[in-house]
């Protein structure tokens, strides 16, 4: 574990560390510290000492007016060193008090910034599948195969998703659905926002079959190309209860990731208005989406890009960004984390306006993929964490439909299994943590076994 | 949909037809429609056994970051 060591030497010194016109060096101020390892490359840092501004003032409390002394005979040095892992406990104990050693501090890795939009990628899709474990989902048996996987959003272009991907993709065409007035054909729409979930959803769940709702794609005075009405999203639910309703019920499956939301409260009646959505789980779309949840669908919603780091520039909402279904109890709400499970500065945090528990876990994102926006640009936005993750739920119902497992089950099952993140336990930024897969593997087997 | 505008006092032009009805929760026989703002106005004024007007706010796909 790498440590600071603070230490009051002589004045002298202490006088030659703080003298911007002489270095001193790890080796003047210490001959070493025992089961420490010093960094020689590290120069002496002097650090002043609080004292207090009033003469009669409390010498150890810092809740009160301080000046900060650099005079010789009481500001102190500070080193950078090394302790064993396994000595961290003895030595921060008894190595104050020795060889002028005032205390020991931990020395945490500190970010140099999160991943923003704009940002070039962070890894790649084959990084994602690694991370994800999709062999080991492949020799379980969840691959997707027989799973319904809806798309709500731009429209798929099938032909772009697999040749990206360098296999063939299902579009279920009779089961696909479209707003009143969209042109066009179920996997035959122009390459956006929908195809990029598409083909991130596909990761863990290769042979799923799609079913395409160009929700976003709904025409109306004053719309632009690619945005949709709530309404819109409405009608597109009902349909998936047919969808739902009309499957066997002891094979019940049906995953639905949901890569938008609304930016605005200024599209909305205010919280507190009977008619208001985001803060309202009487609305009927909130209505809609616990019914389906009910019914035995999984629902996966996008947390939104409205993080403190670095919001997209249409966030509006002046806090709480995660609102109406995205924060729905019912729903999978998720945020986004780079390959290496850094939290994208972008990723909505909690709490949310339905659920305070929101994210309820993360997903990866910002990762060179689909090249639906060009070669150079990644899958990013929890708009790819969340069909990342709703492919990997796609994967387990293969085995395990509605009725082995119900929707409220496997979302415990993916919040108890997430490998936690930032602080201990549930926490805003990272939900209950990143996707593991392996604990979902683990989980699943365990449970077979006891059901057999 | 004939039965809603009827009950509801509304004509064709105070709905959006291509929309219909949409079922909400089938299993408690709720309907959804969309309609004009002077029709909400109306239905809001009228005392008529319906829930509403709700928002039908925007929605945007959450990606890439702006």
């Amino acid at each position: 574990m790498r440590v600071l060591i603070q230490l009051r030497p002589s004045p002298d010194l202490v006088a030659a560390v703080a003298d911007p016109s002489m270095t001193a060096t790890t080796s003047d101020v210490s001959d070493g510290l025992p089961g420490v390892v010093l960094d020689q490359s590290f120069t002496p840092v002097a650090v002043p000492r609080p004292v207090p501004a009033s003469p009669t003032g409390d010498p150890l409390s810092l809740n009160q007016p301080l000046v900060y002394s650099m005079a010789p005979d009481q500001a102190s040095v500070v080193l950078r060193g090394e302790v064993s892992d396994d000595e961290v406990n003895v030595r921060m104990s008894l190595l104050p008090g020795r060889r002028d050693v005032v205390a020991v501090y931990a020395d945490p890795v500190i970010e140099t910034s999160l991943t923003c939009g704009g940002d070039p990628p962070v890894g790649d899709w084959r990084d994602v599948e690694r991370l994800m474990r999709v062999a080991e989902l492949r020799a379980e048996g969840l691959d997707g195969s027989g799973v319904t996987l809806a798309v709500t959003d731009t429209g798929i272009n099938a032909a772009h998703v697999a040749r990206q991907l360098g296999r063939a993709t299902t579009v279920d065409r009779d089961r696909s659905w479209s707003p009143d007035g969209v042109p066009g054909q179920p996997g035959e729409f122009a390459v956006d926002h929908g195809t990029m979930c598409a083909f991130d959803a596909l990761i863990a769940a290769p042979r799923a079959s799609l079913i395409d709702i160009p929700v976003l794609l709904s025409e109306r005075p004053g719309g632009s190309a690619l945005d949709g009405l709530l309404s819109d999203a409405v009608a597109a639910f009902a349909h998936l209860r047919t969808v739902l309703d009309a499957q066997p019920a002891a094979t019940r499956s049906l995953v639905v990731s949901n890569s938008w939301g609304s930016f605005s409260p200024r599209w909305d009646f205010p919280p507190g208005h009977p008619g208001n959505y985001s803060d309202n789980p009487a609305h009927p779309f909130n209505l809609i989406v616990g019914s389906l949840a009910e019914a035995g669908a999984d629902l996966l919603f996008a947390a939104g890009n409205c993080g403190r780091d670095c919001p997209d520039g249409r966030c509006a909402y002046p806090d709480r960004p995660i609102t109406g279904a995205n924060s729905h109890a019912k729903v999978l709400s998720v945020g986004g984390v780079d390959v290496n499970g850094h939290r994208v500065g972008y990723s909505s945090q909690g709490p949310g306006r339905l659920t305070a528990r929101k994210p309820d876990i993360c997903a990866y994102t910002h990762f060179a993929g689909s090249c639906a926006f060009g070669a150079d640009s990644p899958d990013s936005g929890t708009s790819a964490a969340c069909p990342v993750a709703a492919g990997l739920v796609a994967a387990i119902r293969t085995q395990w439909p509605a009725s082995r497992l119900s929707p409220g089950q496997l979302r415990t099952l993916l919040r108890r299994s997430a490998d936690d993140r930032g602080e201990l336990g549930y926490d805003y930024d990272y939900g209950y943590g990143i996707v593991d897969v392996a604990g979902i593997i683990g989980a699943l087997r365990s449970r077979a076994d006891r059901a057999a | 949909m004939e039965t809603a505008l009827r009950r509801l006092a509304l004509t064709k032009e105070d709905v959006d037809t291509g929309y219909g009805l949409v079922p909400l929760d089938p299993d408690k026989g709720v309907f959804g429609m969309r309609v004009t703002p002077q029709a909400a106005q109306r239905l809001t004024e009228g005392g008529h056994d319906f829930d509403g007007p709700w928002s039908d706010p925007r929605i945007e796909p959450f990606g890439p970051p702006r």
